[in-house]
């Protein structure tokens, strides 16, 4: 084969890898590849059905694999390419999400192609004021403000406003009655970037050790949670106490999410999608 | 493309290149040695960023095993080159040689075309995209799927609706007007079938925040200010998942059955629907056209006519 990159990774003809710890891309992982990355980000369920669908077209005899065994073959192939599928939550009801990500650590410049120098500069700018901040969200007020001190061409506020719904619709930003967070693609896909460039301001959940943005946090010694996370950690708990300073949990303790009860509650998709805050 | 054909070229090139990569590598050593740090972006470096060489693919995970094979800088530009496509691969406007070479290729300048290629190759093996150039004259690449859509591709099979007769007329409009039609053209067409921005519709709610949010967050619109416009005003594109689920020529069929008539009814419109059929390898598709077997579109009957286009 002509691309040596592709000798360790890939061996069309032969179901095997070269290197014998390669996995195996048939068309079914890529046609997987292409659609997720269509949609940018998919909730579990969509990715389920969206496996089925993909062995369904090109491969029917074939016996379909669980989806962890079939993301982390189709991740082994995609690691020489610094680039993998990867799961995670949403802060705010942790229901599980997967996104293509770019693992490579220049993350803000992989937008900078998207996006001019001062929309970019805008973003970083959001992006502080949301780290900083103590519930995770940072006011357009806020945001908007900052306009004259961006770099590049000068931007008006009411672009400014658009550039922001811009970051909303490619899915690095949600907005919530007026103030902005960062969406759960970005967290995904930045999460390092965010660890390595703010490493003081930057805040992690004791739980799962994962950056955070929203979250709960104790009033007495001050760790922070996630949503999701502090709904699994007191789960069966009568009377949450923080895990550090065993103080009482002042706030109040979210439900666990469960994929089953949501299938159950019959609600179409679409209706549901626009009753729901934008997430995803 | 049969398999054999490939080997062959493969071979071909092996040889070729095994001359030109040798000289290849010594000087694109050479010149990354002599970069200047930090890494020529177009940003300035952005809040204390480590990243001080050439800007190489690189986690603070371990690397993944390569030790039979090293990878040469060229190969760390061609794997660059293909995270840049793929976060082009949504945007589905033509890429352009230029913004290659700006944004990732820099100062490899003059192996522009090797690190393409192996780029095209890595593509097309774990993605199944293709790489193809548009426009020869200017240096336009357009990535296309190898694979044929098929109408599933919609998750779960779900229909969009109620949101499908209103999206085609408006995936519709874009297209005729030359793929993009401005805010103002699109609320011409809508306001015909009594849908007004300021208006609360029976069935489409907000109309304004339908078109301009919703369906814009599910990707099937691409809403953006029209460059350099002030005051500012809008336009609307086709969204990924527009291109993804539906195609030129099933818009053009939404279209020709409103009106009664075929696709080939619009000569201009139809040429480019089968430009777009070919791209994305539907040959297969032509032919079912001609037989006049059609694809599963159909209007729905609250539509207005567009007899004023």
């Amino acid at each position: 084969m002509a691309s040596s990159v592709l000798k360790i990774v890939f061996s069309p003809s032969h179901p095997q890898g070269g290197t014998g710890r390669a996995g195996v891309m048939t068309d079914v992982h890529r046609r997987f590849l292409q659609l997720l990355m269509t949609h940018g980000v998919l909730e579990e369920w969509d990715v389920r059905h969206l496996q089925k669908h993909c062995y369904r077209v090109h491969d029917r005899t074939a016996t379909m694999e669980a989806l962890e065994d079939f993301i982390n073959n189709i991740n082994s192939v995609l690691e020489s390419l610094y680039i993998e599928i990867k799961k995670g939550a949403t802060e705010d009801d942790g229901r599980p999400v997967y996104a293509l990500v770019n693992l490579a650590t220049t993350s803000i410049s992989k937008m900078a192609s998207d996006f001019a120098e001062n929309e970019l500069d805008l973003f970083r700018k959001a992006l502080e004021l949301i780290i900083d901040s103590e519930t995770g969200f940072a006011s357009s007020t806020n945001i908007l403000n900052l306009v004259d001190q961006l770099k590049g061409k000068k931007m008006r506020k009411k672009e400014a406003e658009q550039v922001l719904q811009k970051f909303v619709q490619n899915k690095w930003l949600i907005e919530k009655e007026g103030e902005f967070t960062l969406h759960s693609r970005a967290i995904l896909e930045m999460e390092q970037y965010i660890r390595e460039t703010y490493p003081d301001a930057v805040k992690i959940c004791n739980i799962c050790h994962s950056l955070l943005i929203q979250g709960q946090s104790c009033e007495t010694c001050g760790i922070r949670m996630h949503l999701p996370c502090t709904a699994k950690y007191f789960q069966s708990s009568p009377e949450p106490r923080c895990p550090h300073c065993n103080d009482y949990w002042p706030h109040e303790i979210p439900e666990v999410f469960d994929p089953e009860k949501e299938r159950e509650a019959g609600t179409s998709r679409a209706s549901k999608r626009s009753l729901r805050s934008r997430q995803h | 493309m049969p398999r054999g054909q490939k080997s062959k070229l493969r071979a071909r090139e092996k040889r070729r290149q095994a001359q030109s990569e040798a000289q290849g590598v010594q000087n694109a050593q050479a010149t990354a040695a002599a970069e200047e740090q930090p890494p020529s972006s177009p940003l300035p470096p952005f809040g204390g960023a480590k990243s001080q060489d050439e800007e190489r693919p690189s986690t603070s995970q371990a690397q993944p095993s390569t030790d039979r094979y090293r990878r040469t800088p060229l190969d760390d530009k061609a794997i660059l080159l293909v995270q840049f496509l793929l976060r082009k691969y949504n945007m589905r406007e033509p890429i352009t040689k230029e913004d290659m070479m700006k944004y990732v290729i820099k100062k490899h300048k003059e192996h522009f075309h090797e690190i393409l290629r192996k780029a095209s190759e890595l593509m097309v093996l774990a993605f199944g995209i293709d790489l193809k150039e548009v426009d020869p004259t200017r240096h336009c690449y357009a990535l296309v799927s190898k694979f044929q859509r098929t109408c599933d591709d919609r998750l779960r099979g779900e229909e969009i609706m109620p949101k499908t007769g209103l999206l085609m007329t408006i995936l519709c409009v874009i297209f005729m007007k030359g793929n993009r039609a401005t805010e103002e053209d699109i609320w011409e067409v809508l306001n015909v079938m009594g849908i007004y921005a300021e208006r609360k519709h029976f069935m489409y709610g907000d109309p304004k925040k339908l078109i301009t949010q919703d369906l814009v967050q599910e990707r099937y619109l691409q809403y953006q200010q029209v460059a350099n416009s002030d005051p500012p005003c809008y336009e609307f594109l086709w969204g990924p998942r527009a291109h993804a689920e539906t195609s030129k020529m099933k818009v053009l069929e939404f279209l020709a059955k409103i009106h009664d008539t075929v696709p080939s009814a619009f000569p201009s419109w139809y040429e480019e629907a089968l430009r777009d059929e070919e791209e994305r390898g539907g040959a297969r598709f032509a032919a079912l056209l001609g037989t006049g077997a059609l694809a599963n579109v159909r209007p729905r009957a609250n539509f207005g006519s567009f007899s004023h286009l």
